[in-house]
C-alpha cells in the first residue's frame, strides 16, 4: 500500500518527468532567445531547490551559493583541460566535490547556528575565491580558459535540463517521502528532534551535503557555457544573492517556491532589460514587500489565501 | 537480588554544575522495570535538571546513568533515545506544523527507516487511540489545546517504544478532571518491562501511580522512599510550603535586620534613605490603588485566571500564594499588562487599565520584578538599574541609585560588572533594585526567592520589610509560604485560576486548608 504522501511523490515525480521529456525537445521549436533564457532558469532553479532545501527543510540559511558553483567550475575545467573527460563525467565529479567539501567543513559549520552558520558559508565563499586568486595553479586572478570548444546552445540546454531534473527528483524524494518528516523534524526543533531519536548532524549533513552537490554541478555546467571563468565572477556574492532573493520571493520551505521564484525573477529581468538601474531598484521593492507582506514568498500568498477562502466552510 | 530487582534505570552519584552552581548534587535514582517512580521537590530544585540529564539534553559534570546495566552517560540525546529512554517536555515542544500524526513519524522512523508503511501506520493509530487523540490524528499540532499537546507529547515518546519513560510535569497547568485522565494514561503505559520516571507539582498524580518518590531541595537529595510516607513526612511538607521564614520572626519583628547586606539601620533613617525610590502617597486617594473585578486571563487555549477579585490600599502588603500552574505568575502579569485580561476590570486608581500596554502601566507606577530575574545580560548593573529610571532627572536618578546601593551595598561594589555575571542571589538583589528605579506606588515581586539558599531568601526579605515600613504597596507572589506570609497584611490563594483562600495573613496560615492547597488532600 501507497500512503498518501508517497502517491503525492509519484504524481510529482511523473510530472516532472514528462515536464523534463517535453523540455527537451524546445532547442527544436525554441530560438536562441529563449534558450538563453531557459538555460539560465535551469540553472538558477537547480541552486534554487538546493537552497530550498536547505533552508527550508533543514533551517540551513546559506549564502555559500557561490562557493559551490565556483568550486564546480573549477572541478569541471581542471578534469576537461588537463585530463580531457567526457564532461557528463566531469559534471558528476564536480558533484562528488561538492558533497565532498560540503562534508569535510560541516563539523565547523554546524557548530555555528542560526546566522552564524549563514556568515559561515559566506566565508567559506570568500576563503575559496581567495585561493583561487592567490595559487597560481588555479590560473590566479585571470581564471582559466576551457581548452575545447565550448559545445553549441541546444548541447548545453539539454546539460542544463538534466541537472535540473537531478536536482527536482532528489529534492521531490527529500520532500515526499520518510525523509521530509526527519528533515522537517530538525528544522523545527533540533533538541527536540534528538529526544525522537534523530540524529541532527546527520540529517543536517546530508541536506547540506545534496544541496552543495546539486550546486556543484549546476556550477560546472555555467562554467562550460562560459568557456572562461575567472574567481570574481564565478565566486561572485551575486549567486548566493539571487539564489536567496528567489528562493524568498518564491517561498522557503515550499515545493513550489523556487520554481516560481526563479520564473518570477528571469521574467522581471527580461522585462526590464532596456533599464538596468530600475531593474535593481524594482527588484529592491518588491523583495521589500513581499518579506512585509507574505513572508512565505509567492507560492505562500496564493495557499494561503487558498486556505483562508476554505476556513470558514471547514470550521 | 533476584533478576526482577535488577534495576532498568540507574542513576548514581549523578552532579550537574552550572559554573558555581550546583543544579544536582549527588543524586541517587534506580527505577526497576515495571516501576513508575516520582520525583518531586520545589521549584528550582532541580527535577527537570535531573530529567534533562536522564534524556541526554545536559552532560553531567559527574556520576553515572545505566539503561539496563549499560552504561549511556556519555552518549548524545539522539543516541540514548535510540537505546529506549522517552521523555517529555515540561511545557510541550511539539513540532508545531506537523501533523499529530507526523509528530509521531519522527521518532518511528528514525529509529526505524525502513519500517513497513502499514504497520507504521497502524502502530500510530494505536498510540494515538491509547493518547485519546484518535481523532486529532491529521490536524497540525499547532491547533491542539495544551492537554493534547502534553497528550501528544507523550504519544510521541511512546512511539520511540522506550524502556524507560521520562515525564516532565505533564500534570502542570491541568485541571482536576484533566488530571484523571492523565492518570489513566499513566497507568495505561506502565508494564512489567517498562520503568516510568514522573516529575510533578500535581502530587495528586504522584500519589496516585508512583510507588516510591525522591523529594530533590536544592538539587539535593532530601529523602527517598514509598510514596505514602514521603507525602505524611513534615519535611516534605516544609519543603514545598518553605523552610524557615516563620522561624524567629516573631522576636525581631524590629525593623532592625539581622546582620547582614543592608546598610540601613534605624527605622527612621531607613525612611529617609529608601524615600527616593518610594513614590509618595496620592494626595487624593479615594479609589484603592489596586482592583480586579472577575478578572479572566490566558494564553490561547489555556485559561489559567478564571475570575479573580482583589482590592489593594496604599501602603498594604499582600501575598499571592498558591501552588505551580495556579496562576500567580499570570495573575502579576496581567496587573504589569504583559498580558490583556479576557473578561474583567483592572483599576489603578479607580482608572480603567484592562488592555493597556505594559510601559503605560509602569507609567502610572506599578513595577513588576519580573519571575525569573530577567537581567539584561548585556549591561552592566549600573546600567541594569538605569534601565527603569527614566522618569527621573539627573539628581534625582543619582539619588535612587545611591538609595538602591544603599539598600544592596553589594551591588555598588559590582556596579560596573555585567549584569547576568551576579550570583543567583545577587541577580534577585538586582531585580529587585531595578523594579524600585522607577520609584514606584506598587511592586509586583514575582517569586523572588526561587531557587536561593535560605539565607539569601532571609537577606531579601528584611529588604522587602525595610520597603513595607517605609510605606510601599507591595504584592508578592509566593511558593515559599511562610515567609510571605510573614511579611504580608493579606493574603490571596489561588487554586486553578480562582481564589480558593483570602484574608488576613495570620487567619491564612493557620488555616489547614492552605495545606490542602499545596500537598492536595491530606486526608
Amino acid at each position: 500500500m501507497i500512503g498518501k504522501a508517497a502517491a503525492g511523490g509519484v504524481v510529482e515525480t511523473a510530472v516532472i518527468l514528462i515536464v523534463a521529456a517535453a523540455l527537451w525537445f524546445a532547442p527544436a521549436f525554441a530560438g536562441d532567445y529563449w534558450l538563453q533564457i531557459g538555460f539560465r532558469a535551469l540553472i538558477y532553479l537547480s541552486l534554487a531547490e538546493g537552497w530550498n532545501l536547505m533552508a527550508g527543510s533543514a533551517g540551513l540559511v546559506s549564502l555559500g551559493a557561490s562557493c559551490f558553483v565556483g568550486l564546480g567550475a573549477y572541478v569541471v575545467f581542471g578534469l576537461l583541460n588537463k585530463l580531457d573527460m567526457p564532461p557528463p563525467l566531469a559534471l558528476a565529479l564536480a558533484a562528488a566535490a561538492g558533497g565532498a567539501l560540503a562534508a569535510f567543513v560541516s563539523p565547523a559549520l554546524f557548530r555555528l547556528r542560526g546566522l552564524y552558520f549563514t556568515v559561515g558559508t559566506l566565508a567559506l565563499a570568500e576563503l575559496l575565491r581567495l585561493t583561487m586568486i592567490n595559487v597560481s595553479l588555479f590560473g590566479g586572478a585571470t581564471g582559466i580558459f576551457l581548452a575545447q570548444d565550448p559545445p553549441d546552445l541546444p548541447a548545453l540546454f539539454h546539460c542544463a535540463l538534466v541537472v535540473a531534473f537531478l536536482a527536482s527528483l532528489a529534492i521531490t524524494f527529500c520532500a515526499r517521502t520518510r525523509a521530509s518528516v526527519i528533515l522537517r523534524a530538525v528544522r523545527d526543533d533540533e533538541d527536540a528532534a534528538a529526544q525522537m531519536g534523530v540524529r541532527p548532524f546527520r540529517v543536517k549533513l546530508a541536506a547540506f551535503a545534496l544541496a552543495s552537490a546539486i550546486s556543484a554541478m549546476a556550477g560546472g555546467v555555467q562554467a562550460i557555457k562560459l568557456g572562461a571563468i575567472e574567481p570574481y565572477g564565478i565566486f561572485g556574492l551575486q549567486w548566493s544573492i539571487d539564489v536567496l532573493s528567489m528562493a524568498i520571493i518564491g517561498g522557503v520551505g515550499l515545493r513550489l517556491g523556487p520554481l516560481v521564484g526563479v520564473i518570477f525573477v528571469i521574467a522581471l529581468g527580461e522585462l526590464l532589460a532596456d533599464y538596468p538601474e530600475a531593474h535593481v531598484a524594482i527588484a529592491g521593492v518588491i523583495l521589500i514587500v513581499l518579506i512585509r507582506f507574505a513572508p512565505r514568498g509567492v507560492v505562500g500568498l496564493v495557499a494561503y489565501q487558498k486556505l483562508a477562502s476554505r476556513r470558514p466552510a471547514t470550521a | 537480588m533476584s533478576e526482577d530487582a535488577r534495576p532498568l534505570l540507574e542513576v548514581s552519584g549523578l552532579v550537574k554544575r552550572y559554573g558555581g552552581l550546583v543544579a544536582i548534587d549527588r543524586v541517587d535514582l534506580k527505577v526497576p522495570p515495571g516501576a513508575i517512580a516520582g520525583v518531586i521537590g520545589p521549584n528550582g530544585a532541580g527535577k527537570s535538571t535531573l530529567i534533562g540529564l536522564i534524556g541526554g539534553a545536559l552532560t553531567p559534570s559527574e556520576g553515572t546513568i545505566r539503561l539496563d546495566g549499560e552504561d549511556v552517560t556519555r552518549l548524545p540525546a539522539s543516541e540514548r533515545a535510540r537505546a529506549g529512554i522517552g521523555r517529555t517536555y515540561q511545557i510541550p515542544r511539539p513540532f508545531l506544523d506537523m501533523t499529530v500524526e507526523e509528530n509521531l513519524e519522527v521518532a518511528q522512523y528514525s529509529i526505524a527507516p525502513f519500517i513497513g508503511a502499514a504497520a507504521a501506520r497502524k502502530e500510530r493509530a494505536a498510540l494515538l487511540e491509547r493518547a485519546g487523540l484518535a481523532d486529532a490524528s491529521s490536524l497540525p499540532a499547532r491547533a491542539l489545546p495544551l492537554l493534547r499537546r502534553k497528550r501528544l507529547e507523550v504519544a510521541r515518546a511512546l512511539a520511540l517504544k522506550p524502556r524507560v519513560l521520562l515525564l516532565d510535569e505533564v500534570g502542570a497547568g491541568l485541571v482536576d478532571s484533566e488530571i484523571s485522565e492523565l492518570i489513566a494514561l499513566i497507568r495505561s503505559i506502565s508494564d512489567h518491562r517498562t520503568a516510568i520516571v514522573i516529575v510533578e507539582h500535581v502530587i495528586r498524580v504522584v500519589r496516585e501511580c508512583c510507588g516510591r518518590s525522591l523529594v530533590l531541595n536544592f538539587g539535593k537529595m532530601l529523602i527517598e522512599g514509598p510514596t505514602s510516607e514521603i507525602l505524611a513526612n513534615d519535611q516534605v511538607a516544609a519543603v514545598y510550603l518553605g523552610t524557615g521564614g516563620a522561624r524567629t520572626r516573631a522576636d525581631d519583628k524590629a525593623a532592625v535586620p539581622p546582620e547582614g547586606a543592608i546598610h540601613v539601620r534605624a527605622p527612621v533613617e531607613a525612611r529617609t534613605t529608601l524615600a527616593a525610590l518610594i513614590a509618595p502617597p496620592a494626595a487624593s486617594a479615594k479609589a484603592p490603588l489596586l482592583e480586579l473585578q472577575n478578572v479572566a486571563a490566558g494564553y490561547g487555549q489555556a485559561r489559567v485566571l478564571r475570575g479573580v477579585s482583589m482590592r489593594l490600599q496604599e501602603g498594604e502588603a499582600i501575598a499571592v500564594l498558591g501552588a505551580n500552574g495556579a496562576g500567580k505568575t499570570t495573575l502579576a502579569r496581567v496587573i504589569a499588562g504583559a498580558v490583556a485580561p479576557t473578561a474583567g476590570a483592572l483599576r489603578i486608581e479607580g482608572r480603567d487599565v484592562a488592555g493597556l500596554a505594559p510601559h503605560r502601566i509602569a507609567a502610572l507606577g506599578v513595577a513588576h520584578c519580573m519571575e525569573g530575574r530577567r537581567i539584561f545580560p548585556t549591561l552592566s548593573v549600573e546600567e541594569n538599574l538605569l534601565v527603569t529610571a527614566r522618569n527621573g532627572d539627573a539628581t534625582q536618578v543619582r539619588e535612587r541609585l545611591q538609595a538602591a546601593y544603599d539598600l544592596f551595598p553589594i551591588l555598588a561594589e559590582r556596579k560596573m560588572q555585567i549584569g547576568t555575571s551576579l550570583s543567583g542571589g545577587q541577580q534577585q538583589m538586582l531585580a529587585i533594585a531595578r523594579a524600585l528605579m522607577a520609584r514606584p506606588r506598587l511592586v509586583i515581586f514575582d517569586e523572588i526567592s526561587l531557587g536561593l539558599a535560605p539565607v539569601i531568601m532571609d537577606k531579601l526579605y528584611d529588604a522587602l520589610a525595610l520597603l513595607k515600613n517605609a510605606r510601599m504597596t507591595l504584592i508578592l507572589i509566593e511558593q515559599d509560604v511562610d515567609r510571605a506570609l510573614a511579611l504580608a497584611d493579606r493574603a490571596y490563594v489561588l487554586e486553578h485560576g480562582v481564589f480558593a483562600l483570602s484574608g488576613a495573613a495570620r487567619e491564612i496560615a493557620k488555616d489547614p486548608r492552605l495545606r490542602h492547597v499545596y500537598i492536595g488532600d491530606a486526608d
